[in-house]
């Protein structure tokens, strides 16, 4: 089974060299390049591929923004973001708008391979180098508690300790009680490391992130 | 001696105009007193003069009628005038009468017609008394007995009015003068007070309060004089420049630092969008090389090279402006402790408003705020040792916004901060600060205790 690409990037050096990686695997068929943001849109809609690989910043509309817009119309068009922005912030924001893979532009070809794939066939992908400790594969994460899980999502979705306890109705020392124990658990320095790991490793899904409330 | 007291007045006294005013005030009282003891001691020596005059004259009539037969006649005694005794010097008028024992005018000189209305049977007799009439006239008389058969009485008197006659009038006047001195300079003097003194008080007390290039003196309202008034002009037309400087000043550093806050990101989006898309692409191209050539070291190392690049045009784009400022307030405030906590192996507890995540705050406030944390964090980890640092971010219901960084590192006396000696000393960072939240209209506070760990709050209205 061949899996159609979108590209979109701004930047016709980076473009053309990821394009010509993708063109060399067999399984995997260019179907059209975008330059800017809108036109990767109207692309998506007309030709719809299976992956659609998105430069955040580009001219006209940003990639988070295309990868809403493909959420908000149900596309069945699975977005990897490909950007050289490092920030867990950006993964997150990504997340949010319903992309399911998050590489930087330096990855090498296997990964990028994997990446396609893994989204391909609806799973989640994020580069091990946007948070160092995703890359150390054998640690372990213990299981989380449900209240745990429950502070998890809260905070996930930006909410303030505070907020966190008035929705669960428990104070906000026991908030940090929860999240000092899950960052201990998942092996996380902050909040969204917790989040990328939870996801990483299954804990919670990508739907449960992107439940409204 | 001269010297002395010439140092005396050029030395700035606080008193000093008090004590001028009395000085002018003194002369007036002076005045004042000389003239009471005067005029009390004029009419004292009068009054002597008088009482022996009016003594002498009856007693000397009351011999003459005692003991001189021949003049003891009507015929003499008609015509009064001719007594020796009569000459009256020309400065005390006065009259002399002969009484009978039951208080009859037996005889008198000119004029003396009411002597009678003044006599009383109960008068002491031989010295001078004061007394007065029914009218209130002031009067001397003296009252000596007739020792022949028959008795009677001689009496001798001077009339007040009569004889200082045109000095009445001077005399009435003379209080009336002077205490008409004591209240024009009374007024004078306050006057002098009221539109010299206070004024110069209060303009004193302006320039004392006020902070030049901050404020201009509030409006004087006072009546002063013309002197005064171009002082007050001159003064607000002074701290009115000051202010005008300063405000100039501020726009200009406000301009500078914009102007490098724009080129820093400007710089930034270059870099992010030139240079590293470029190594980007030339890191690709490097992976795409055949695997068996990529066994060459020389490769690898290109690749690590191109690598390092790419990280180290990163590292850079996030010293100038870090490009995910993009991404909003709250995000950028949470990546940026996020990374600081990893930078500096400190943990950073954030405590957000979740108002935060509404506000739409411009990029170049952000990038203010965000070197505001920066610095905040560093000093905390470098100069305090703090292993614990609290970022706590609420707005309150005027939108206000205030950001609270507090650590618990070792501390400093905060009350001894002074902007200007920490930029001597090359302490950019804390003016840097504040500078920048004054700047974006807003201020900032450093409270520090050594030992208690260090408390930075930056407010600004949204």
């Amino acid at each position: 089974m061949t899996v159609k690409i979108l590209l979109a990037d701004d930047h016709p050096l980076t473009r053309s060299g990821i394009a010509e990686f993708v063109k060399r695997e067999s399984t995997f068929e260019l179907v059209a390049e975008a330059e800017n943001g809108l036109d990767a849109w109207e692309k998506i809609q007309t030709l719809k591929p299976n992956v659609a690989l998105l430069d955040i910043r580009m001219p006209g509309m940003d990639g988070v923004t295309v990868a809403q817009k493909v959420k908000n119309e149900g596309l069945n068009t699975a977005i990897v973001m490909l950007t050289s922005y490092d920030a867990q912030q950006y993964v997150i924001a990504s997340l949010r708008a319903g992309a399911r893979g998050f590489v930087l532009k330096t990855v090498s070809p296997k990964e990028l391979t994997t990446a396609i794939n893994t989204v391909a066939k609806g799973g989640l992908y994020l580069d091990p180098e946007v948070a160092s400790v995703m890359g150390e594969q054998d640690f372990i994460p213990e299981q989380l508690s449900v209240r745990e899980r429950e502070v998890l999502l809260l905070a996930a979705k930006g909410l303030s300790s505070k907020e966190v306890a008035k929705r669960l109705f428990i104070s906000e020392r026991t908030v940090q009680t929860h999240l000092a124990s899950i960052y201990d658990k998942l092996g996380s320095r902050n909040k969204t490391e917790a989040l990328l790991l939870a996801l990483k490793y299954g804990v919670v899904t990508l739907e449960e992130l992107l439940e409204e409330d | 001696m001269f010297s002395r007291i010439k140092r005396y007045f050029m030395r700035p006294r606080s008193h000093f105009l008090a004590f001028l005013l009395c000085s002018l005030m003194l002369p007036s009282i002076a005045v004042v007193l000389v003239a009471v003891v005067g005029m009390a001691s004029q009419e004292n020596a009068m009054e002597a003069a008088v009482s022996s005059y009016v003594q002498d004259l009856a007693e000397s009539m009351s011999y003459h009628l005692s003991n001189d037969s021949d003049i003891w006649t009507f015929q003499l005694l008609t015509d009064f005038s001719r007594f020796p005794f009569f000459s009256w010097g020309p400065s005390i008028p006065g009259w002399v009468a002969l009484l009978s024992q039951e208080g009859k005018v037996i005889a008198s000189s000119p004029g003396a017609m009411n002597i009678a209305a003044i006599w009383r049977p109960d008068l002491p007799v031989g010295h001078a008394v004061r007394t007065e009439d029914r009218q209130g006239a002031q009067y001397t008389l003296a009252v000596y007995p007739v020792k022949r058969p028959g008795g009677g009485y001689v009496v001798a008197a001077v009339s007040w009015s009569q004889l200082l006659g045109g000095l009445v009038g001077v005399v009435r006047i003379w209080p009336a003068l002077i205490v008409m001195i004591a209240l024009s300079s009374f007024f004078a003097i306050r006057l002098l007070w009221s539109r010299l003194v206070i004024p110069l008080q209060s303009i004193a007390s302006e320039i004392d309060s006020m902070t030049l290039g901050k404020d201009v003196p509030g409006k004087f309202d006072e009546a002063v004089v013309k002197e005064i008034e171009s002082v007050q002009t001159a003064l607000t037309r002074l701290a009115q420049a000051a202010v005008d400087r300063d405000n100039l000043r501020n726009r200009y550093v406000r301009d500078v630092v914009q102007a490098q806050e724009r080129e820093r990101m400007d710089m930034a989006r270059e870099i992010h969008d030139g240079p590293l898309q470029d190594v980007t692409a030339l890191l690709q191209q490097i992976h795409m090389i055949d695997d068996t050539e990529k066994e060459n070291v020389r490769i690898q190392r290109t690749e690590q090279i191109a690598k390092s690049v790419v990280r180290e045009l990163r590292a850079l784009c996030d010293e100038l402006a870090p490009p995910w400022m993009d991404l909003g307030f709250s995000e950028a405030l949470t990546e940026l402790s996020e990374r600081l906590s990893q930078a500096y192996d400190v943990e950073i507890i954030t405590d957000f408003d979740d108002v935060i995540h509404d506000l739409d705050i411009e990029n170049e406030k952000i990038l203010s705020l965000l070197r505001i944390i920066q610095e905040a964090v560093s000093n905390a980890v470098r100069h305090g040792g703090a292993s614990e640092i609290n970022i706590a971010v609420h707005k309150d219901d005027n939108d206000v916004l205030t950001i609270e960084i507090s650590d618990n590192g070792s501390g400093f006396d905060s009350a001894n901060i002074n902007h200007e000696t920490l930029r001597v000393e090359g302490h950019r960072g804390l003016a840097s600060m504040t500078e920048r939240m004054s700047l974006m209209g807003g201020t900032l506070k450093i409270e520090s205790k050594t030992g208690e760990g260090t408390t930075i709050t930056a407010s600004f209205k949204v």
